[in-house]
């Protein structure tokens, strides 16, 4: 529903976007092209932006018709598709010239009912096209359905002498238009390209980037009529800015200090920071502190609004729960491996799920626009997308109750109650003296409710600095100090002992096809180090070298 | 104090050799298990699955000798299949590339099957 949109006073940081958007109005010596794809990750904000255009248009213009369709998954058939493209059509052209929008709600009512409107209006071209319509119903020619109801925003604007806007959301669904069964009719999104072409009928259309799409604007007849506007991520004082007027209309006292890191994680997109302030609404507290706000982000990203339209989301591609579950342990494994790969005869041994099961996973996922279309599926990037796949994992893949889920995804980014503590050790140069320091840290991962799996990769790079130490040291001083701090976000691990120094930075980076080959297959240290922990630094401290490996724990694994 | 950190079993299931290694695979323990695995070689048998199911901690040297491994058996058109590994050493092992050159497998014996259904290699 268009009109189902936020306040316009709450709609910030996009008026640059909303006023560019408005130059399509002046459809004579158009400065700009007929045609916008508006493109940006899911939830960034595409939907909401064609919303307020929508409205604008609709108060403020008098002789330019704003048409909003948004593309759903139980209407792709082309028969229900028509109907339902000609009567959401038909009623907003109502509702437009009587500047009522309460027409447009009205779907119970047969489009036959509204013709007394229609003839008080002296709409006859629209009753024609309506009767027309029913014919082709009767005639069952899904094909000429579907064009007269595509073609329908193109006959009113000339007709009626007023150009239409024609604002299609989520436009790469109309890629999966169907006849009878799924798959079985490709090519009906072209048929959208005639009214493309027609300049008094500008369409303004959101989607991700998609192959599909870019095929469609590549062609020559839409050079210089379409252009793409790229939604992005509001900054960060925009997201500070909105989230807490949030809090403010809703009553809860937010320090703004507080809340910093944890409008950050929301990456400037607005339906999270939206989701999360109402989740923290619903914690029913007039103060909110730290912990609070990510008590609630762990409700939020596994029970809450963001769980609940990520689900749809999958749920809309991967209707099988079996493959749903599939896909998300597929997603999960990506994300914990750094996985770039759709090698999926590997993935099928590694996770013990058939490839063809994988297969389907991943064209889910795709066409959800969840991973890439290309050969490259790649990791995740947003986080908390990131921590609702994490929290059905916990949930459906390893059983866990819907209360540890929360406290655990909560706990990743406020793991620890005390300011911090710290570790140390002295131990000699002695044949597996590494596995004492990498056995006492295991204790250290479990006071600090580190997930075992992160703490198994941590002592592996405790193990290689120990090491290191062993075998650069040149004094005759045979002991290594290392020190573990712990702090809620931060874990930093130092070794230091006499010995030569080495520069991390002029260490040759190993290749796993040269090693393979060669004699010396040794060398894999320092890049082990690197790819485990955050950060990996070696300072000269007089005659000691000093190595401190650092690992940010808000951005890792969950904390247990 | 390193016998007691290392062990390594084996036993031939046909024409596979599936190997136990236990403890830290570090240089000591990593030459031992290549030993093993040459022996096998030498005796004709070329797909070996190695379960770390028991292994508890692995080091780079440990990582650089089953590289050795993995060279030898490619020399000689053989298959190596590791099972039953830990989710952080899959991962670290996914980030080395070392996946690239041996298959990864949940358990022995799904290891096993896809060897017998592999048939001469």
């Amino acid at each position: 529903m268009p009109f189902n949109s936020i306040p316009a006073k709450d709609f910030i940081n996009r008026e640059r976007e909303l006023a560019y958007l408005k130059l399509l109005t002046e459809v004579r010596d158009r400065a700009i092209a007929d045609n916008i794809l508006l493109q940006g990750p899911r939830g960034i904000g595409k939907t909401e932006l064609l919303k307020q255009f929508y409205r604008t248009v609709f108060w403020e213009e008098k002789k330019v018709l704003p048409f909003y369709y948004s593309f759903q998954k139980a209407t792709l058939k082309a028969s229900y598709f028509a109907k339902d493209y000609l009567t959401r059509f038909v009623r907003q052209y109502l509702a437009y010239v009587k500047k009522n929008p309460s027409f447009i709600d009205s779907m119970g009512t047969p489009l036959v009912g509204l013709m007394p409107d229609f003839s008080s209006l002296r709409l006859d071209w629209l009753i024609n096209l309506i009767e027309d319509f029913q014919s082709l119903l009767k005639d069952g020619d899904t094909y000429e359905q579907i064009l007269a109801a595509i073609s329908a925003p193109v006959t009113t604007a000339r007709e009626s002498g007023m150009p239409v806007i024609i604002m299609l959301d989520d436009f790469p669904m109309a890629a999966h238009l169907y006849e009878t069964n799924q798959g079985d009719a490709p090519g009906l999104m072209s048929l959208f390209e005639g009214p493309m072409k027609t300049s008094i009928c500008p369409h303004v259309l959101t989607g991700s980037p998609d192959g599909l799409l870019e095929s469609i604007f590549a062609d020559n007849a839409f050079r210089g009529k379409a252009e793409r506007m790229f939604i992005k991520e509001l900054p960060e004082d925009a997201a500070q800015t909105l989230f807490g007027s949030l809090c403010d209309k809703l009553g809860v006292r937010n320090d703004r200090e507080a809340s910093l890191s944890f409008v950050r994680l929301l990456e400037g997109n607005p339906l999270y920071i939206r989701n999360m302030a109402k989740a923290i609404w619903k914690m029913n507290k007039k103060e909110i502190s730290e912990k609070d706000l990510w008590e609630g982000y762990g409700f939020e990203v596994s029970e809450g609004e963001t769980a609940f339209y990520w689900s749809s989301v999958l749920g809309e591609f991967l209707a099988d729960p079996g493959l749903l579950k599939v896909a998300v342990d597929l997603l999960m494994h990506m994300t914990k491996s750094g996985s770039r790969s759709n090698d999926f005869p590997r993935l099928s041994r590694v996770l013990g799920i058939p490839e063809s099961s994988l297969r389907s996973a991943f064209d889910g996922l795709k066409m959800a626009g969840i991973v890439q279309g290309t050969g490259d599926a790649g990791p995740l990037r947003d986080g908390v997308l990131k921590d609702f796949i994490q929290s059905r994992y916990m949930r459906d893949t390893e059983g866990k109750s819907p209360e540890r889920v929360r406290e655990l995804i909560g706990a990743k980014y406020y793991p620890v109650r005390d300011a911090g503590a710290s570790f140390a050790m002295t131990i000699p140069m002695v044949p597996d003296a590494e596995l004492v320091v990498a056995k006492a840290f295991e204790q250290i991962g479990k006071n600090i409710r580190m997930d075992p799996e992160v703490v198994k990769q941590i002592q592996l790079a405790l193990i290689e600095s120990c090491i290191n130490a062993f075998e650069h040291s040149g004094s005759y001083e045979k002991e290594v100090f290392i020190k573990v701090t712990t702090s809620r976000t931060r874990l930093e691990i130092v070794t230091e002992s006499p010995g030569k120094f080495f520069d991390p930075e002029k260490a040759e980076e190993p290749d796993i096809e040269e090693k393979l080959h060669a004699e010396n297959k040794r060398g894999w240290g320092l890049r082990l180090m690197k790819k485990i922990m955050d950060e990996v630094k070696v300072e000269r401290m007089g005659d000691n070298t000093r190595v401190i490996l650092i690992k940010n724990i808000a951005s890792d694994e969950v904390l247990k | 104090m390193r016998e007691m950190n290392f062990t390594v079993t084996s036993k031939t299931i046909t024409d596979t050799a599936v190997l136990y290694p236990r403890g830290y695979l570090n240089n000591i323990a990593g030459e031992s298990l290549v030993r093993e695995c040459n022996a096998y070689i030498e005796k004709g048998i070329k797909k070996m699955v190695v379960n770390l199911g028991g292994i508890e901690f692995i080091n780079s040297i440990g990582i650089s000798l089953l590289l050795s491994v993995i060279e030898r058996l490619n020399n000689c058109g053989g298959t190596l299949c590791l099972t039953n590994i830990s989710t952080s050493y899959n991962e670290t092992f996914e980030m080395l590339g070392l996946t690239k050159y041996m298959l990864v497998f949940k358990s022995e014996e799904e290891a096993l099957k896809h060897l017998n259904a592999a048939g001469g290699k």
